[in-house]
């Protein structure tokens, strides 16, 4: 484990080099370009939005920040784990003619999709900017906003580690990357984009609270979770005419998520090291 | 320097790749192993030019690849000492939509220069390749000379004490093969060493200090060029008339 920590630190270059030439290959042959990591999420939210908001009479003001606070996280997860998947694959030819270390393949990809991530949160803030420019009685905007860099962190290395795992799997097995694009897309519905966990906590309450406990197990859900705290202003969800008091940030559900993070990372890494050496020899 | 002692290499020949072949096939054990290297020794000292001569199949490029760590051995050990550069074959590790100097950059990276190495050697580089004209198009607009040419350009000038040849020379014209030629000459005369495999008996005579024929993962013959080519062509048409 620490050779290869070493080795991939030695060809820290390559992978710059790598991420830079992922971000200018995506959109190289597209009109609209880079525009097409912002215009995808900011259509799919519309849609929700539009939805939720009259069909499913969810009144809350500015609902719409709210579902893009926690759908941008899991677009980030779910391109660079689908890309990831494809990395080691598709450059195939170049591992079997030169060495470097593998890992570097589904981290520049996982790293590349972190940069568009980053720029959609700039995108985001300009959102929160026009909400606050239509109505400047309230601001959008809040000191809570600085703790953003832990949610960050703690989805880099739940996607990187789920990414690595993935990638190795997809490189003796290709079925996995179509069991992963059904596994992604059902990871929308329990993830609290489309509705708020203070929804998931009420409905919980029928059935027990540990309902609502292990919704927030899955690391994704708890990082949506997380990002909507942190991003949007506090304010209670008013769904169906009834409004649900307000949940603060869970630091307990919290801690148990960067420890589901940690570890997916540490295995997706291991597990990618033991089995790198056989990609090149896959019949 | 390289060294190869009692070198195994086996690969597995079962699963097909499949979860389906995985799950109807996991019970039984199915797995078929195919040796291609039984048992290489051989030295090259620093400086040397060495050609691998053999038939398709015989292990030659398993035997390159082991060298550039691609692959591990089965058993036996490998010990090299110096930077080894491998020379790719066509435009492997091109992308198609990036033009010729982004590529560069990449390629003279993962061959293992710094960026401000390959920057500095960019404007050398596009010279030697001749291709300064469409150094900005994409690469998928290059004909397949060209891309040898630019894949040869970059491998000359990452600064390797060995060079790693698998029969991609023959694709430039005659002019640039030429200058391919002296280039190595230079490249040895530095005190270079070079592993080269080809077809061409002709370019063996003309540049290797010595040859070896690999048969059947085995090394059957090593010398000089001359000898160790005239009885591999003697083996080759006995077997052709059998």
């Amino acid at each position: 484990m620490k050779n290869d920590l070493t080795e991939l630190w030695q060809a820290r270059e390559l992978l710059f080099t790598l991420v830079e030439r992922e971000l200018r290959i995506r959109y190289k042959n597209s009109i609209l370009g880079f525009l097409w990591s912002l215009l995808n999420p900011l259509l799919t939210v519309s849609v929700m939005w539009f939805v939720f908001k009259f069909y499913m009479a969810n009144e809350t003001p500015n609902f719409s920040a709210y579902i893009l606070a926690a759908y941008l996280p899991y677009m980030f997860f779910q391109q660079a784990v689908l890309d990831s998947a494809q990395s080691v694959l598709q450059a195939l030819p170049i591992v079997k003619k030169v060495y470097f270390p593998r890992e570097i393949l589904p981290i520049a990809v996982v790293c590349s999709s972190f940069v568009h991530f980053l720029l959609a949160l700039c995108v985001f803030f300009a959102f929160l900017l026009v909400i606050y420019l239509s109505d400047p009685r309230v601001s959008p905007f809040s000191w809570n906003m600085l703790l953003l860099p832990i949610p960050l962190i703690l989805s880099f290395l739940l996607a990187a580690g789920t990414g690595l795992f993935i990638a190795a799997l997809n490189t003796f097995f290709e079925d996995v990357k179509y069991i992963v694009q059904v596994l992604l897309q059902l990871l929308l519905f329990v993830c609290p984009i489309m509705y708020f966990s203070e929804q998931v906590l009420a409905a919980s309450q029928r059935h027990g609270t540990w309902m609502y406990f292990a919704y927030h197990a899955n690391p994704v859900a708890m990082l949506c979770t997380a990002f909507r705290k942190i991003l949007v202003a506090p304010q209670d969800p008013i769904v169906g005419g009834k409004s649900l008091p307000w949940l603060p940030l869970d630091w307990a559900l919290m801690v148990l998520c960067a420890a589901v993070c940690v570890s997916v990372f540490v295995g997706g890494y291991a597990y990618f090291n033991r089995v790198k050496w056989g990609f090149v020899e896959r019949p | 320097m390289i060294e190869l002692r009692q070198v195994r290499k086996e690969f597995r020949l079962s699963h097909s790749g499949s979860f389906k072949t995985a799950l109807l096939w996991w019970r039984r054990k199915r797995i078929e192993q195919f040796e291609v290297l039984k048992g290489i020794d051989l030295q090259i000292k620093q400086g040397e030019c060495v050609a691998l001569v053999g038939r398709n199949g015989a292990g030659k490029s398993t035997l390159l690849s082991l060298l550039s760590r691609i692959y591990k051995p089965t058993s036996g050990e490998i010990v090299v000492r110096g930077k080894i550069a491998p020379l790719l074959e066509l435009g492997a590790g091109f992308h198609p939509d990036l033009s010729g100097l982004e590529n560069i950059l990449f390629n003279g990276v993962i061959l293992g220069l710094t960026r401000q190495q390959v920057q500095e050697r960019i404007d050398s580089i596009v010279e030697f390749s001749e291709l300064r004209n469409h150094i900005d198009a994409p690469v998928r607009s290059y004909s397949s000379g060209m891309l040898a040419r630019l894949g040869f350009a970059i491998a000359v000038h990452v600064d390797a004490e060995i060079l790693i040849v698998d029969e991609v020379l023959a694709v430039g014209d005659f002019a640039f093969e030429e200058k391919c030629y002296k280039r190595i000459q230079d490249f040895k005369e530095q005190g270079g060493t070079i592993l080269f495999v080809s077809h061409e008996m002709d370019d063996i005579r003309r540049v290797a200090d010595r040859c070896v024929w690999l048969k059947n993962g085995q090394i059957r013959l090593e010398g000089a060029p001359d000898d160790v080519i005239r009885s591999y062509q003697a083996d080759s048409e006995a077997t052709e008339s059998l």
